[in-house]
């Protein structure tokens, strides 16, 4: 039976070869079963309309960060198992478990979906969920703005994920720089998902760095001067700044990129004058301030969690705000150190390796700043402390060789090495993801209002940070053996086959912590420790003060704010916001109603970008009518608020045990 | 859109918070945003014509689109910036400064790394 020739193109654009092997039909299967059990669930139970009126239509910060943690976990897990592969590969030398267009892949992937759709939404995450209660206010400054972002980062991530097995991954790595992802070299639709789906999720990364950068200078509790801001907002604010600047550079570059894929101009092709440099120039100009945006708000949870567990206001609060700004004007000064063997001149390399070297200064303040902290205090060993713990050692570790890579005749050496690979997961897992685990752990309790289970907890803790360390030491010492990176195999004989077995025992011990972390949060969501006070660790910020999980409106009365440890005061001086509210001090509070336009601006980016990356362009044009569409909708419904009465208010804090008789 | 606010107004008064409180009023028709926006997309096209008709000598090309590209700059922060408005301190001036730093530095540095003029080709 002949197949009608739609058909035909059909399948073969959307499910070409590299679709069609093992790993996907295995992929295609299990996102079967997943759909299967979400019908179940939403149409055949019908939840759907819970999770309508209070999930997807929310404009709650508290909300959407439970939404970013949901979808940053998901995407740990997704990087994670392309990690799992690729040491698999590499364990044995000679191995082809993987061609090498999928090793490619699979490589590009864990990256893109590490830095954009793991890192950034638990980010994301945290300051959603902490921020506003840090600094006494009742939202951001932009709630549907906010939602916005959640959904385009969620489109973002479903379009780049959906290349796995629709159409063909990308595989220039996650740098994806050209003339390698240029049309002459990759002419799949691989390298489109990839723009496509960053260029997306960058404009919902950029409203939240304006969204967090206004909420944080004009909404903060009267009292609270800048110099009694929290350290986390202090890094949040500094982070925000860091992605309005910083975005802009990558989005011109993509663009730029995706203008020469699908409408053959030569911005940085080969021929016809194209400057593919130029790229690599814009990238990094965005690239290595990322590298801080994803490591300062490691800092800020960090200096609340030492301060927290060890009973002592933080050492230093002065020099520690002082040292994250300084970090953030160098974070732009040193992007040339990520291609010194292009050859720009002395003049330029040298500039940019000192630099480089200077954010060691601030750095190091910081992390002596940690440990003055700790220094007679009265430390608990939480998992929230113990990520801290870990991460001092592996940080420095990680940038003492950041300071050798900044060498820049030695870098001349291990560029490309798998000395650099392990630089780079020595600070972004040591830093990142230790941070955003401690955080995690931290604010859970104010989060879901139940702590998770401290001894599981350390049980992932111990197996991650050993599974780190057998997983990335060895890699240092194959970087010198000259081991490349990226390369999808390597002969017998090198020298490299011990370490590499050995840091793929690491990667599986990394995979099992995985395991334990999520079986951790399963467990401790139905038994866990329920928080009925509020104040779980017996905090000092501000978010402690009230209930966990926090009541829809934040705070009944706006606290006004005397001390840098607001809570901590409070509960020193006896007067607690609990017992000093009365019914009369209550007033109605106008909240923002949901409203379906995020989801929907999400979606109709969504068609968008589907029909570039196949160059549909009546899709194409559908879906920015769509954009168009929602936004009209949106500015002209201003139906926008809804009160909430003092009543409702006054039974709600009542029921908490929260208010004067 | 103007209905009255009583209750969160008077309750943000007495916690010194006004700042809060949207300012609802009535405004006529956005004359200016849209002049801006129109004002945009003639300045953007405008130097892709230029570009793609070839019209002049590359060197004052690179001039003119200059001096449309900086226009545009202007026109934009002139019109949807918010640069002309303050109640209270402006804070919305400090970002945008830091902004000016910022973009200076990357352009003067980017042309400064550049300049080696030793393209892949």
């Amino acid at each position: 039976m002949a197949l009608p020739g739609w058909m035909l193109y059909l399948i073969h654009t959307l499910f070409p070869a590299d679709t069609r092997r093992p790993t996907e039909l295995g992929a295609d299967v299990l996102i079967i079963a997943t759909g299967a059990i979400l019908f179940y669930i939403l149409i055949i139970k019908g939840r759907w309309r819970h999770v309508w009126t209070e999930w997807i239509t929310t404009v709650d910060h508290k909300k959407i960060a439970v939404l970013y943690l949901i979808g940053a976990i998901a995407m740990l897990f997704r990087a994670g198992v392309d990690a799992l592969m690729l040491r698999t590969q590499l364990a044995l030398p000679h191995q082809h478990l993987l061609s090498a267009l999928e090793y490619d892949q699979l490589f590009t992937t864990h990256g893109t979906i590490m830095i954009f759709f793991m890192a950034m939404p638990f980010i994301f995450a945290l300051f959603n969920a902490v921020i506003p209660l840090q600094i006494g206010s009742r939202d951001v400054a932009f709630p549907r703005l906010n939602a916005m972002s959640f959904w385009l980062f969620a489109f973002g991530a479903l379009l780049l994920n959906m290349s796995f097995v629709v159409g063909g991954s990308p595989s220039a790595g996650w740098t994806a720089y050209p003339p390698l992802s240029e049309n002459v070299f990759l002419p799949g639709v691989g390298q489109n998902y990839y723009l496509m789906s960053l260029l997306i999720a960058g404009i919902g990364t950029t409203m939240t760095g304006i969204n967090f950068v206004v909420t944080i200078l004009r909404m903060r509790a009267p009292g609270m001067t800048l110099m009694k801001l929290p350290l986390f907002a202090w890094s949040a604010l500094m982070t925000s700044a860091l992605i309005i600047f910083a975005f802009p550079p990558l989005t011109v570059a993509l663009s730029m990129t995706l203008i020469d894929r699908l409408f053959q101009s030569s911005f940085f092709t080969l021929g016809h004058g194209g400057m593919p440099m130029m790229y690599v120039n814009l990238f990094w100009l965005f690239g290595h301030p990322e590298v801080y945006i994803v490591v300062l708000p490691a800092f800020g949870i960090f200096s609340e969690v030492v301060a927290t567990f060890s009973s002592k206001r933080l050492f230093g609060y002065e020099v520690m705000v002082a040292s994250l700004v300084s970090i953030m004007f160098l974070a732009y000064g040193t992007w040339v150190h990520h291609f010194f063997t292009m050859g720009a001149g002395p003049a330029v390399n040298a500039f940019f390796g000192l630099s480089t070297m200077l954010i060691a200064i601030p750095t190091g303040v910081k992390i002596f700043n940690w440990i003055f902290t700790m220094w007679g205090g009265r430390i608990r060993m939480t998992v929230a402390m113990l990520y801290q713990m870990a991460f001092i050692p592996t940080f420095v570790i990680g940038g003492a060789t950041g300071i050798i890579l900044a060498t820049v005749p030695v870098d001349y050496q291990f560029h490309n090495t798998y000395f650099l690979v392990a630089h780079f997961h020595n600070v972004l897992i040591g830093g990142t993801l230790f941070g955003l685990l401690s955080g995690m752990y931290y604010w859970w309790p104010k989060m879901f209002g139940m702590k998770l289970d401290e001894h599981q907890g350390k049980w992932a803790f111990w197996l991650f940070f050993l599974g780190f360390w057998v997983t990335f030491f060895p890699q240092y010492l194959l970087g010198l053996e000259g081991m490349q990176r990226r390369m999808n195999t390597y002969p017998f004989g090198l020298g490299w086959h011990l370490l590499n077995v050995i840091s793929t025992i690491g990667a599986f011990g990394m995979g099992a912590a995985f395991i334990v972390l999520v079986y951790n949060v399963v467990w401790s969501l139905r038994y866990g420790e329920r928080d009925l006070t509020g104040d779980a660790w017996d905090g000092r910020t501000l978010e402690w003060a009230i209930s966990s999980p926090a009541p829809e409106y934040n705070f009944a009365r706006i606290p006004v704010i005397t001390d840098r440890d607001p809570w901590w005061a409070m509960k020193e001086s006896g007067a607690t916001l609990a017992n000093s509210l009365s019914p009369a001090d209550i007033h109605a509070i106008e909240m923002p109603k949901n409203t379906p336009v995020p989801f929907l601006l999400g979606a109709s980016f969504f068609l968008f970008g589907f029909g570039m990356v196949f160059s549909w362009w009546y899709v194409a044009v559908l879906g920015l009518l769509c954009v168009i569409a929602t936004l009209i909708y949106s500015g002209f419904n201003y139906e926008e608020h809804a009160l909430l009465t003092a009543d409702v208010i006054r039974g709600t804090e009542a029921s908490l045990g929260r208010l004067q008789a | 859109m103007a209905e009255p606010r009583t209750a969160p107004e008077q309750s943000a008064r007495e916690e010194g918070l006004e700042f809060l409180e949207p300012r609802v009023h009535g405004e006529g028709f956005p004359m200016a945003q849209v002049f801006g926006y129109g004002g945009s997309l003639l300045l953007t096209f405008g130097s892709f014509f230029l570009v793609t008709r070839h019209l002049m000598p590359p060197v004052i090309l690179l001039a003119v689109i200059l001096t449309l590209a900086i226009g545009q700059a202007a026109l934009q922060l002139g019109v949807f910036m918010h640069i002309r408005e303050s109640r209270g301190p402006a804070w919305q001036l400090m970002p945008l400064g830091l902004a000016f730093f910022i973009a200076l530095g990357m352009i003067g540095m980017s042309i400064w790394i550049m300049m080696f003029k030793a393209g892949v080709s």
